[in-house]
């Protein structure tokens, strides 16, 4: 079908009207959110870390998870980088230091409890819940297995249970919410010997953090990793070195995921509920007044033509009795005139005794 | 002719298919390594003299002085090949005493360079470039190993005995009015307290004076059928060649009227009003710190002076507004007496206990009087009844620097830790042992002898945060749950014991035990 550009251009502005006038999406996080007041966190020291997988131990033992393939206090497991997965909500990391290659450092990795979580964000059936404590937490009851989650996570945490036929959950670390919420440690804090691990609230951690910072410059990055990063973390980290150089992505920004997508998705009931009717509406009433004017076109044309027709009809009556009346007054004229030539002729003739006598008779045809 | 679709067709394609290209072929492009194929040199000039008279058109060139000096040597020369003379002094510049036009600069070096290789070449040699690029280098494959020199005591020493103690041999001082050079006796000092890396107004740099200077007496020693210094490159400058130069170890003092032991007053020159002294002076024993170091300059680094001369009080111009309390105190800072004394305590012995004391020196006010000792003559704050050197020598002397202990009997040998005792079983630490090896490195270092003086210090490393005595607290004394509200910044018991052990061994380089080794401290309970 053709449009003008006219009404082309007419629904674009209609269509964007409507989405400049109407107010951007509030998905929680048009203020900046540090966090539910007295939210829980943990402290990870990565110059304290030892690197003696305790942490590992306990995770497993407190969740009731299966045994792994190798046992836990075997240290070579860590030449190898691993990731999080079904087994294991948490795997000890180590790198080399550039500065001293012969002590190695090491990164613990598990769900970094997001004050603003993407899987949270990103999960349509809402089984991710970040709860008052800190702790984000899974509902596998309700979740549909899309894993959604695991791609909108930032630090690829959520692993997920392909193995289980029936009942495959997501797999990530929970804080120990059952047991913060009665007062106990996380596995992983209370099993760590060297407190690498802190527990407690967030603002105090990074407190802490700060302090040890200030108090041994020489041993610290000036950075607390989690304090900012996708809009701050729950789990706080401190290095010796770099981030990146004990595998943490340094190229997040400080925009939480949620934020990123805020304003499409904010656009979402717009496009699919307000611009079909409205742009329906405007269609239909074009088409209508198309019909409309069409059909009033018709009539007018029709009129005229009667109208038209009715002049011409009238016109061509008085011209044919005009024409009538000439063509009668011609012949009485000739009639006339015959009249009086056969008159005069008569006349003529009457005189004309004494001479030729040849008078011709003109008759009507002649004349 | 093809048809014009066809060929706008084509051209697309052609466009796009480039850009794919040229976008990844920058990906396999692998850039030189700075590292290099052949092995380092320390004889890499870059001869960027064109530079002070603007932007360079072609990259520096990358001159091997030595390889060009064998080579000359080989044919008979010496430096006047490419160094000219003048009152018997060289010319550091190549075929010319100063920089004149830029043109004339570069015709110097064109001209004789090229001359030079193309007769090399012609008689059969190998010779250098004779192309614009092939000195012209863009990329330079060899790493330069060149390390800095300068004089040590050792090798002083052994200058001063080579020149019989003539020490205007070397030492000159400038006179402004005279506009001459002449000898200041008792005024020596470093060449680098006159000249500095960069050349000045009618005064040499650094490396300028120190290869006229080296080079031309080592040259003329040769000359003379005795043994000198090096005059190549890589004789000096050459890591490898370092290490071959002698050493007379112990090197006898340095004769330069310097004192034994120095009363450290505030009021000198630029502070003469003594009643502002509120600190008592510091006696410093000058002849035993001058061994600690490998140069005079490590402490005194503008010149030969008392550090009063310049610090004032307030601090002055001449010291860059830097005041003397900071002179001595300074944290970080290589010439004052804190900031060595804490570097000292980074070494290995020390290490343990002092990685984790946060260096925070207004902790312990008491601790002021360590070295702003009071004279218990009573002459203290440099009133001047007794000369500065006595008083300093007797307060000196007055020292202890043994670091005190309690009677063998009084430290426990073995301490059993089980307070935490679950999975493991408690901890048989070898108490006594641990603090012998601690005495043992204090014993011959006067420095951490004399701040441990004091009974019950040495235990201060481990209890810590608690007064010196015979019977300090037990670590549950004040540690006990981890993450108090109120006392984040305290670690947990666990976390107090498993730092306090571990942090000091890996400060200490000790490998065993190992800790991700958990039974090699507590075996584990049945």
């Amino acid at each position: 079908m053709s449009i003008s550009r006219r009404k082309f251009l007419g629904w674009l502005a209609a269509a964007g009207s409507s989405a400049v006038i109407s107010k951007r999406a509030d998905a929680a996080s048009n203020k900046h959110f540090t966090g539910y007041p007295g939210s829980k966190g943990v402290l990870y020291d990565s110059v304290m870390c030892i690197g003696c997988r305790n942490c590992e131990t306990s995770c497993n033992k407190v969740n009731d998870l299966p045994a792994p393939d190798k046992p836990f206090d075997d240290l070579t497991v860590m030449d190898a980088h691993r990731r999080t997965d079904a087994k294991a909500y948490t795997v000890v990391n180590k790198y080399q230091n550039p500065n001293y290659p012969k002590s190695p450092l090491y990164r613990k990795i598990q769900c970094n409890h997001c004050l603003e979580p993407a899987c949270a964000s990103a999960c349509f059936v809402r089984a991710f819940t970040k709860t008052p404590s800190g702790a984000v937490t899974y509902n596998a009851s309700v979740c549909v297995g899309c894993r959604y989650c695991m791609i909108a996570c930032p630090f690829e945490i959520p692993a997920y249970e392909y193995d289980s036929a029936f009942s495959p959950r997501v797999m990530k670390c929970t804080m120990c919410h059952p047991r913060i919420s009665k007062g106990q440690l996380p596995g992983c804090v209370e099993a760590c010997p060297t407190e690498a691990l802190s527990f407690g609230k967030r603002d105090k951690l990074l407190k802490l953090a700060r302090e040890r910072i200030r108090k041994y410059p020489d041993r610290y990055v000036d950075h607390i990793y989690g304090e900012r990063e996708m809009g701050g973390t729950s789990w706080l980290y401190l290095s010796a070195v770099p981030f990146k150089e004990i595998g943490m992505r340094e190229d997040l920004g400080v925009t939480p995921a949620p934020e990123l997508t805020a304003g499409v998705l904010g656009a979402v009931p717009m496009v699919v509920g307000l611009w079909p009717v409205l742009l329906t509406g405007i269609y239909a009433i074009n088409k209508r007044n198309q019909k409309v004017a069409a059909s009033e076109s018709e009539a007018a044309v029709a009129d005229a033509l009667g109208q038209a027709t009715l002049e011409a009809e009238t016109k061509l009556s008085e011209a044919l009795a005009k024409a009538e009346k000439e063509k009668a007054e011609a012949v009485e004229q000739e009639v006339k005139k015959a009249l009086e030539e056969a008159a005069k002729a008569q006349e003529e003739d009457e005189s004309d005794e004494g001479e030729d006598g040849t008078g011709e008779i003109k008759t009507e045809e002649d004349a | 002719m093809i048809h014009k679709r066809t060929l706008r067709r084509w051209l697309g394609i052609i466009t796009l298919a480039s850009l794919f290209l040229f976008n990844s072929v920058a990906a396999y492009v692998v850039t030189a390594s700075k590292g290099g194929k052949a092995a380092g040199r320390s004889d890499i000039i870059t001869i960027d003299t064109m530079k002070s008279f603007g932007d360079l058109e072609r990259p520096a060139v990358v001159f091997y002085h030595e390889k060009h000096s064998t080579a000359v040597e080989k044919k008979g020369k010496d430096c006047t090949a490419c160094h000219l003379s003048e009152n018997d002094r060289f010319s550091l510049k190549y075929m010319r005493q100063e920089d004149e036009a830029s043109e004339a600069v570069m015709n110097i070096y064109h001209n004789n360079c090229i001359a030079c290789h193309q007769e090399t070449a012609a008689s059969g040699d190998q010779s250098g470039p004779v192309e614009c690029g092939e000195c012209h280098k863009e990329k330079i494959e060899i790493s330069s190993i060149w390390a800095p020199i300068g004089f040590d005591h050792s090798l002083h020493y052994r200058h001063a005995k080579a020149q019989e103690e003539k020490c205007g041999a070397c030492h000159h001082a400038y006179n402004k009015t005279t506009k001459k050079l002449f000898y200041d006796k008792g005024k020596e000092g470093t060449c680098r307290y006159c000249h500095k890396a960069e050349a000045e107004e009618n005064r040499i740099s650094n490396k300028a004076a120190s290869h006229m200077a080296c080079i031309d007496c080592h040259r003329k020693t040769l000359a003379q059928k005795k043994t000198a210094g090096p005059i190549t490159c890589s004789g000096c400058h050459n890591p490898a060649d370092q290490e071959l130069i002698a050493t007379v170890d112990p090197v006898p003092r340095m004769k330069r009227n310097q004192p034994d032991a120095v009363l450290l007053k505030a009021v000198g020159k630029e502070q003469k009003n003594p009643d502002l002294v509120r600190m008592n002076s510091v006696p410093f024993d000058h002849m035993a710190h001058e061994k600690y170091n490998n140069t005079c300059r490590a402490c005194h680094h503008a010149d030969l002076n008392a550090c009063g001369s310049c610090h004032s009080l307030a601090g002055s111009k001449e010291s860059d507004n830097v005041k003397l309390e900071q002179a001595m105190h300074q944290l970080g800072a290589e010439s004052s007496c804190m900031g060595c004394h804490a570097e000292a305590q980074t070494d290995t012995r020390c290490v343990g206990c002092h990685s984790s004391i946060p260096k925070n020196r207004m902790k312990n006010l008491n601790e002021c009087g360590a070295c702003h000792m009071t004279d218990p003559t009573g002459s203290a704050a440099g009133s001047g009844k007794l000369d500065g050197a006595v008083i300093a020598d007797a307060l000196l002397k007055s020292r202890t620097l043994l670091a005190g202990t309690y009677a063998e009997a009084d430290i426990p040998e073995k301490v059993i830790i089980k307070r935490l005792a679950d999975e493991y079983k408690p901890v048989e630490l070898p108490h006594r042992k641990i603090i012998n090896t601690l005495l043992n490195n204090i014993k011959d270092n006067r420095l951490a002898g004399y701040f441990h003086r004091e009974n019950g210090t040495v235990c201060q490393g481990c209890h810590h945060n608690s007064p010196a005595a015979k019977k300090p607290p037990e670590c549950a004394s004040c540690h006990g749950l981890p993450f108090g509200e109120e006392n984040i910044h305290k670690p947990g018991l666990k976390a107090a014991y498993h730092r306090q052990c571990m942090d000091c061994h890996d400060a200490m380089g000790i490998e065993k035990p190992v800790a991700t080794n958990c039974t090699g401290c507590h075996g584990k309970k049945a």
